[in-house]
């Protein structure tokens, strides 16, 4: 890669040669920092990205001390695998009249007003295209087939799904508060396509939570203000 | 001709302590992703206080809980204040737009930063790819002197040359020295840090967790404050080695934070493409038939299913992905035929925008692709933009971005100085 101005360079007092020794010394330091610099944090990135190998998984812990939280990245889109599936997320409130009578509404599908708000949209808000859908892989990432969560995330992963659901069924109505929610969501595998052989079966799989209480705490903050 | 390793190896270390490389390439990057995130912000402005603020269903509450966990820095910590949100909403709108026309781009591109880290840390769950790459693109532009060209420093810069090149050097001496509104912004940020510390939560103490393993946060923004005003000093007062001193190390730090740029750009690609090699999916050649099937990625379903139709087309578009992304790093060996697939690559982003309906991701992955345009394209779009309007004046003498040299510096400062001189037109970072 020799270009002209390497050539137009060697003529002209360019680089450090026309500096005295000790600004040559200083400017050689910032070379071995910068130097080193670039390549921990290269060779960093590059583990983090990296399947979980030999070296990385003797270092996990540095290496994960470096990334997170400010260079943590995730480039798999669509891989290894596209998603084959549509996951809807479906919530009912179980609301109590003035009489001390409940009732529960019929399931509102919440990913599906997600998807009326998308189509046609040249540009969907992240409210509508990454709030619902990432909280529940947030949810599924951080439960066991119990719904048992783990730890401190799957704690807040419960209560965020909550919070989202309340604030789209609303806080009450008719003027009936919402004393407890459910949701379930509904996985519905996409047909194979039409010039493909496999037979996939596309009967949609439900996963139905238990009812939630719903506290203060998970009713938007504004409204409690 | 032969050329000795100790002599390459001092030239290219001319060559990286000689001159800020790409200057047009980081220029458009600076432009591209602040751009990407003001109009993503300005779109989502009906919607800020749902994604950030107190409206949250991803409460400050529990956003206080994770960050006590991963300590990721955001200015929103601070204060559950709705108007410290608020202010902090049109702070990032405000330094972006800012970054975007290049006025103070040192300064902006630090504030930009905080502006990205606070609003996308305080909610975690809320972005996508395209957030990730402003993320770390806002990090790794601080250290960039992205406003060599195509911003309001460089226009400055043109115009203190002209005015000195007409005789006026006194009035242009006392000016550029002084730099009142410089000096000011350098106070301003100064004391706002000195706030922040006084009223800020954990993430401004000095010991306490940072960017980097060891690197707190205070120590990282009083360090870029310090080389400020070290570097206005220096050109103030000890303009001969000192000066050339700084201005190599400056060199070198923006060449080394470009080559991690176009190193991030290359494992972005990578990781998408190697991981696919193994779905079986994108083996058998339907890979992209099933993303044009999910209802939050179908904006116009009639469109996506068209296209998912036929089988031929599905497969050549799949597997022409994953070869693309696995072959784009290895291309930059050889210019042309990187050309060609950065040009394959910014139109499937361009289709990605519309059928997934993703376009600020899609904008954000097109910008850090053009990191990696020849120089010469993007000049002549230079030469295309100046037919426009008529020509306000010479806008050739362009000086490095913090501190803009004219040539009657070049001339006053002696050969010592030669590498802060712009090298010519002719200059090649990529390929």
């Amino acid at each position: 890669m020799e270009t002209d101005e390497a050539r137009e360079r060697a003529g002209g007092a360019a680089g450090p040669e026309g500096l005295s020794l000790p600004a040559r010394v200083v400017v050689a330091l910032g070379v071995a920092v910068v130097t080193l610099a670039v390549t921990v944090h290269l060779a960093m990135m590059f583990l983090h990205v990296a399947p979980p190998n030999t070296v990385s998984k003797r270092h996990a812990a540095e290496i994960d001390d470096y990334v997170y939280p400010e260079f943590e990245q995730n480039w798999k889109f669509f891989a290894p695998n596209p998603l084959q599936q549509n996951v809807a997320v479906q919530a009912r409130a179980e609301l109590t009249g003035a009489d001390g009578r409940t009732t529960v509404t019929p399931w509102a599908d919440l990913s599906a007003r997600d998807g009326a708000d998308i189509l046609h949209n040249p540009v969907p808000s992240h409210t509508r295209q990454n709030e619902l859908r990432r909280a529940w892989d947030f949810y599924a990432g951080t439960h066991d087939a119990q719904e048992r969560p783990s730890g401190l995330r799957g704690r807040l992963a419960e209560q965020y799904v909550r919070r989202i659901a309340l604030s789209r069924l609303g806080a009450s109505q008719d003027g009936r508060p919402v004393e407890r929610v459910q949701v379930r969501s509904v996985t519905t595998p996409i047909a194979p396509p039409p010039w493909s052989d496999e037979k996939a079966d596309t009967k949609p799989v439900y996963r139905v939570l238990g009812w939630w209480p719903v506290t203060t705490a998970d009713l938007a903050e504004a409204r409690n203000r | 001709m032969t050329t000795s390793p100790t002599r390459s190896l001092s030239r290219a270390l001319a060559r990286v302590t000689g001159a800020s490389l790409g200057p047009y390439q980081t220029a458009l990057l600076r432009i591209g992703l602040s751009f990407t995130w003001l109009c993503y912000l300005l779109r989502e402005w009906p919607n800020r206080r749902e994604l950030y603020g107190p409206d949250a269903p991803w409460s400050w509450r529990m956003a206080h809980e994770l960050i006590g966990d991963n300590h990721a820095f955001t200015a929103l910590m601070w204060s559950d204040n709705p108007a410290w949100f608020e202010t902090v909403y049109a702070l990032a709108i405000v330094f972006s737009a800012l970054l975007m026309l290049g006025w103070r781009t040192r300064t902006m591109s630090v504030l930009s930063m905080l502006g990205v880290l606070s609003l996308q840390n305080r909610s975690v769950f809320i972005g996508d790819g395209g957030d990730n790459v402003v993320h770390l693109m806002a990090l790794y532009m601080v250290l960039t002197r992205c406003g060599q060209v195509w911003s309001l420093d460089a226009r400055r810069a043109a115009r203190l040359a002209r005015e000195s090149a007409d005789g006026d050097a006194r009035g242009r001496a006392d000016r550029d020295a002084w730099d009142v509104p410089g000096i000011a912004l350098w106070t301003v940020c100064g004391l706002g840090l000195v706030l922040a510390q006084v009223l800020g939560d954990d993430s401004m103490t000095w010991t306490g967790e940072g960017p980097l393993p060891g690197l707190s946060w205070p120590v990282t923004l009083w360090g870029l404050w310090a080389v400020q005003g070290l570097w206005w000093a220096v050109r103030r007062h000890a303009p001969g080695e000192p000066r050339a001193v700084l201005d190599a190390l400056a060199h070198l730090t923006h060449n080394a934070a470009l080559l991690v740029i176009m190193a991030e750009v290359c494992l972005i690609y990578a990781t998408a493409g190697w991981y696919k090699v193994q779905g079986s999916r994108w083996q058998d050649g339907t890979a992209l038939f099933y993303p044009m099937h999910i209802d939050y990625f179908s904006p116009w379903p009639w469109l996506s299913h068209a296209l998912a139709a036929s089988s031929l087309v599905v497969l050549l578009l799949s597997y022409g992905t994953v070869a693309v992304q696995v072959a784009f790093p290895f291309t930059l060996l050889n210019r042309r035929v990187k050309n060609v697939l950065l040009v394959v690559m910014m139109a499937e982003h361009l289709g990605i925008a519309v059928l997934l309906g993703l376009p600020f991701f899609s904008l954000a992955m097109i910008v850090a692709d053009a990191v990696f345009l020849p120089t010469s394209f993007l000049r002549r779009l230079e030469g295309a933009r100046r037919l426009l309007p008529p020509a306000r004046g010479r806008r050739e003498p362009v000086g490095p971005c913090p501190a803009p040299r004219t040539p009657a510096e070049e001339e006053a400062d002696g050969p010592a100085d030669a590498p802060a001189a712009v090298p010519g037109p002719g200059r090649r970072t990529v390929g």
